[in-house]
C-alpha cells in the first residue's frame, strides 16, 4: 500500500517535471516568434516608454504659468435704474470702473475690450461676434443697478457668458471670472456673503508639472492595457501549427500556459520600463513604487487576458481584429473619460464597472496623488475580471476543435 | 530481400465511423506490421482521412466503434492518447500546418522535439541525420523556413514528423503540390527513410504512383475498403496475372468497344486514349491471336499492338469502375 503510494507520487512528480519542461520549451518558442516579429517587439518594449517620454516632453514644455482667459466686459450699470418701491431714479455707476480695474488686474483674465452699453447700444452683439470668432472666451456683463445694489449692501450681480463649445475650458473660465470678483471685493472693501478659506489637499507640489502628473494616470492605464491587448489578440488564432502540436504529447493547457507566462514576462518588463520613464519625466508619486507596479501589472494582465480570450474564441485573424476594435471602443466609451460613470444610467454603470479601464485610472490616481494602497476595490475588481477571462480562455481553448 | 517483422503496429477490426447519422466508414478491417509502408488510396470522400483521424486520436470515441489498436494502445481510452501520440508521427498535407515559417529548421525541430521530452542536443543530432538523408542543404538549417523552396519545406516537414523516431508515421498527401519530377524523389526519400529507420508508414494519397513504394495498398470507396493487399498481389488477381494487350484502333468508338467486349475470353476493355484500348482477358497467350483475328473479321482496324503488365493505376481504375457498375446495377434492380 505504502509502496503504491510512493510510486504514485513518483509518477506524478515525473509527469509534473515533463509538463514543466514542455511549458518552458513552448515559452522559448513564443519568445523566438516574438523576436522574429520586429513590429511586435517594438510595440512591446519600445513604444510604451517612448510614448511616456513624448507625453512628458509635451506636457513639461508647456509653460506652467497661468494662461489668462480673453474677455470682454459690458456695463449696463449707468442705464437708468428705477426702484420699484420708491420710484426713485438712479444713475449710479461708481462700481463699474473698479470692477473693470479688477478684471484688468486679475492675472487670470485678459480684458480685450470694455463696452459701455449706454453709449454703444450694439455692445452685446459685437461681443457675441467676438465669442463666435473665438477672439474671447467669456463675456462679463454688469447689469443695470450693479453699483446701486452694492451701495445698498445687497449681493452684486454679474452676468457671465462663457464659450461652452469646449467643455474642458469652462471651469478655467469661471475660475478666472471668480478671481476678478475676488480682487474687486478685496480692493473695494466690500463684504462678501461667503469667504472661502483652507488649502488644497493632494495637490502636486512645486517643481513638478501639474499637467503631466494630472494626465499621466489615465495615459498609463491606456498604454499598459492597450499594448497588452494588442500584443495578444493574435497569439492563438494566427498560430497555424497548433493543430499539429496537438498531435504530440503536449497538452492544450500547456500551450496556453506558456503563452500566458511569456506575455506576463513581457508585461513585467513593460511595466518596469513605464515606471522608469514616468519617473524620469518627473512623476510626483505620493504612494509606493511597488503599489504602482502592482497596479500597472494588474491593468496590463487584464488587457493580456482579454487579448488571449479574444484570440482563443476567434476563428480568423480578421475576426480577432474586428472583435478587438469593437471591445476596445466599448471599453473606451464607458471608461469614464468622456462621461463620469456615476452620471450614466444604472445599466450602463453596471457594464462600466465590469470593464477594466473604469478601474485603472482611479486606482493609479489614488496611488500617485493620494498615496493610497493598491489593494482596494478597483484592484480586486480587475483581479476577478482577469481570473474570469483566464478561465474562459482555457475552457474555450480546451473545447475548440482542431483538425490537421 | 528485406524480411518484414511480424510485430503488429496497427490493428483495425470492424471500424465504423458515424457523424450525425452520416455513416462515413463502414466495417473497415486491416492490420499493419512493423516496417511496412501502407498506402490508403481512394477518391475524395472515400474515408481515408477519417480512418487516419481515428488512429491519431483526433476523433472522439462517441463517433466511432470497432477494435482499434495503434502500437498496442487503443485510442478509445483517453488515457492512452499521450502514449499513442508518443509513438506516432504526423506529416500534414500543408507544410504551413507543420512548420513555423518565421523560425529556422533547427528551431522548428526544437519546438516539436521538446514536446516529446527530447533535449535540444539530442534532437539536433537526430535532425542533422534526418536532414542529411533528406538532402536538406546545411546552409538553410539556420535560416527562416519561409526562405526555403517548396521541396525543402516538404522534406523538412517529414523530418519534423520523424524527429522523435516514431514507430508509425502518418503522411497526408505527401506528394500533393509537388511537380511531377519531384514527386518521385519525395517517394524515394520516404522509401529511404523507411529502410533506414524501419518506421511503419501510412500514406494517404490520391497519387497512385505512391503505390510504387507501398508494401500494401488499401483501396477505399465511399467508406468501404474494397481491397487490402500488396500492389503486386492485387495486379496478379486480374485475369492472366494482369497481362494487358494495348491496341491502337482506327476511328475508335463505343460500337467497336462493345464488339471487342463480345469476344468471350475478354474480361475488360478500357479506353485509355483517343484511339487506344487496353484489354484484359483469360489465357492471354492463347487468346491474343484469336482476338486479333476476331477484330479483323469484324472490321476493327488495328494500327498497332503492344503487350504490357497492368500497373496499380490500371488496377485501381478497373476496381473502382467495377464497383460503380455494381452500384448502378443495384440501383437499377432497386428501382425495378
Amino acid at each position: 500500500m505504502r509502496k503504491n503510494k510512493r510510486s504514485e507520487k513518483k509518477i506524478s512528480k515525473v509527469k509534473f517535471q515533463r509538463s514543466f519542461f514542455r511549458i518552458i520549451r513552448q515559452m522559448k518558442k513564443e519568445f523566438l516568434l516574438l523576436f522574429t516579429d520586429k513590429f511586435n517587439m517594438l510595440l512591446a518594449i519600445v513604444v510604451p516608454p517612448l510614448v511616456i517620454f513624448l507625453f512628458g516632453f509635451m506636457m513639461n514644455s508647456i509653460p506652467e504659468g497661468i494662461q489668462p482667459v480673453d474677455c470682454v466686459v459690458i456695463s449696463y450699470d449707468s442705464n437708468v435704474y428705477v426702484d420699484e418701491g420708491t420710484f426713485n431714479e438712479s444713475l449710479r455707476d461708481d462700481f463699474t470702473l473698479p470692477y473693470v480695474n479688477a478684471a484688468n488686474k486679475s492675472e487670470y483674465l485678459n480684458l480685450i475690450h470694455f463696452y459701455n452699453a449706454t453709449e454703444e447700444i450694439y455692445a452685446m452683439e459685437s461681443a457675441r461676434m467676438m465669442l463666435i470668432a473665438s477672439d474671447i472666451k467669456v463675456i462679463i456683463s454688469l447689469p443695470v443697478g450693479f453699483s446701486e445694489f452694492i451701495t445698498l449692501g445687497l449681493p452684486g450681480l454679474i452676468d457671465c457668458i462663457p464659450d461652452a463649445s469646449d467643455i474642458k475650458t469652462i471651469q478655467d473660465t469661471l475660475n478666472a471670472v471668480f478671481d476678478s470678483v475676488k480682487t474687486f471685493v478685496n480692493d473695494n472693501n466690500l463684504n462678501p456673503q461667503f469667504q472661502l478659506t483652507g488649502y488644497e489637499e493632494f495637490t502636486i507640489p512645486e517643481g513638478y508639472s501639474f499637467r503631466f502628473n494630472y494626465n499621466i494616470t489615465l495615459t498609463l492605464s491606456f498604454i499598459v492595457f492597450g499594448v497588452s491587448m494588442v500584443l495578444t489578440i493574435l497569439v492563438v488564432v494566427q498560430e497555424k501549427p497548433v493543430a499539429r502540436l496537438l498531435l504530440t504529447p503536449v497538452k492544450r493547457s500547456e500551450i496556453l500556459i506558456s503563452k500566458y507566462l511569456t506575455y506576463t514576462l513581457i508585461l513585467i518588463i513593460q511595466v518596469i520600463l513605464l515606471i522608469i520613464s514616468t519617473l524620469v519625466c518627473r512623476l510626483y508619486l505620493a504612494g509606493s513604487i511597488l503599489d504602482l507596479f502592482i497596479a500597472l501589472f494588474t491593468i496590463g494582465f487584464t488587457g493580456l487576458s482579454m487579448g488571449i480570450f479574444i484570440s482563443t474564441q476567434s476563428k480568423t485573424k480578421t475576426e480577432a481584429n474586428q472583435l478587438f476594435f469593437a471591445v476596445f471602443i466599448v471599453i473606451l466609451l464607458l471608461s469614464g473619460i468622456f462621461i463620469p460613470i456615476d452620471a450614466m444610467p444604472i445599466y450602463l454603470q453596471v457594464i462600466a464597472y465590469i470593464l477594466p479601464l473604469s478601474h485603472g485610472d482611479p486606482m493609479i490616481r489614488g496611488i500617485v496623488t493620494k498615496g493610497k494602497s493598491v489593494f482596494g476595490f478597483d484592484f480586486f475588481a480587475l483581479l476577478i475580471l482577469s481570473i474570469i477571462l483566464v478561465l474562459i480562455s482555457f475552457i474555450i481553448f480546451k473545447r475548440r476543435k482542431y483538425e490537421v | 530481400m528485406v524480411e518484414l517483422s511480424t510485430e503488429i503496429m496497427v490493428d483495425v477490426n470492424n471500424l465504423n465511423v458515424i457523424f450525425d447519422k452520416n455513416h462515413i466508414v463502414h466495417d473497415v478491417s486491416f492490420e499493419v506490421k512493423k516496417g511496412e509502408i501502407i498506402g490508403l488510396f481512394g477518391i475524395s470522400g472515400a474515408g481515408k482521412t477519417t480512418i487516419i483521424r481515428v488512429l491519431t486520436c483526433q476523433i472522439e470515441k462517441k463517433n466511432w466503434s470497432g477494435d482499434v489498436t495503434v502500437t498496442n494502445f487503443s485510442p478509445d481510452k483517453k488515457q492512452n492518447h499521450p502514449l499513442i501520440l508518443y509513438n506516432i508521427g504526423y506529416v500534414p498535407q500543408l507544410e504551413l500546418l507543420n512548420l513555423y515559417y518565421d523560425l529556422s529548421p533547427l528551431a522548428n525541430v526544437e519546438v516539436f522535439s521538446s514536446t516529446y521530452g527530447l533535449d535540444t542536443k539530442e534532437a539536433k543530432k537526430i535532425a542533422q541525420e534526418l536532414f542529411k538523408i533528406l538532402d536538406i542543404p546545411s546552409d538553410t538549417w539556420n535560416k527562416r523556413v519561409k526562405h526555403m523552396s517548396g521541396g525543402e519545406k516538404k522534406r523538412l516537414s517529414m523530418a519534423i514528423g520523424l524527429i522523435h523516431k516514431p514507430s508509425v508515421l502518418f503522411l497526408d498527401e505527401p506528394t500533393t503540390g509537388v511537380d511531377a519530377s519531384k514527386r518521385y524523389s519525395i517517394l524515394s526519400y520516404l522509401k529511404k527513410l523507411n529502410q533506414k529507420l524501419d518506421t511503419t508508414m501510412f500514406i494517404i494519397t490520391h497519387d497512385l504512383e505512391a503505390a510504387l513504394i507501398c508494401d500494401k495498398t488499401a483501396i477505399l470507396r465511399e467508406g468501404r475498403m474494397l481491397e487490402f493487399d500488396s500492389p503486386q498481389n492485387l495486379i496478379n488477381s486480374l485475369p492472366s496475372n494482369g497481362l494487358i494487350a494495348r491496341f491502337e484502333i482506327n476511328d475508335l468508338n463505343e460500337a467497336k468497344i462493345t464488339r471487342i467486349s463480345e469476344f468471350s475470353p475478354v474480361k475488360k476493355v478500357l479506353r485509355v486514349g483517343n484511339e487506344v484500348v487496353e484489354i484484359l482477358m483469360e489465357s492471354f497467350e492463347e487468346n491474343l491471336p484469336k482476338l486479333i483475328q476476331y477484330m479483323i473479321e469484324r472490321g476493327v482496324t488495328v494500327n498497332s499492338m503492344s503487350r504490357d503488365s497492368a500497373s496499380f493505376r490500371r488496377f485501381f481504375q478497373i476496381r473502382i469502375q467495377e464497383e460503380e457498375e455494381r452500384e448502378k446495377l443495384r440501383t437499377n434492380i432497386g428501382e425495378a
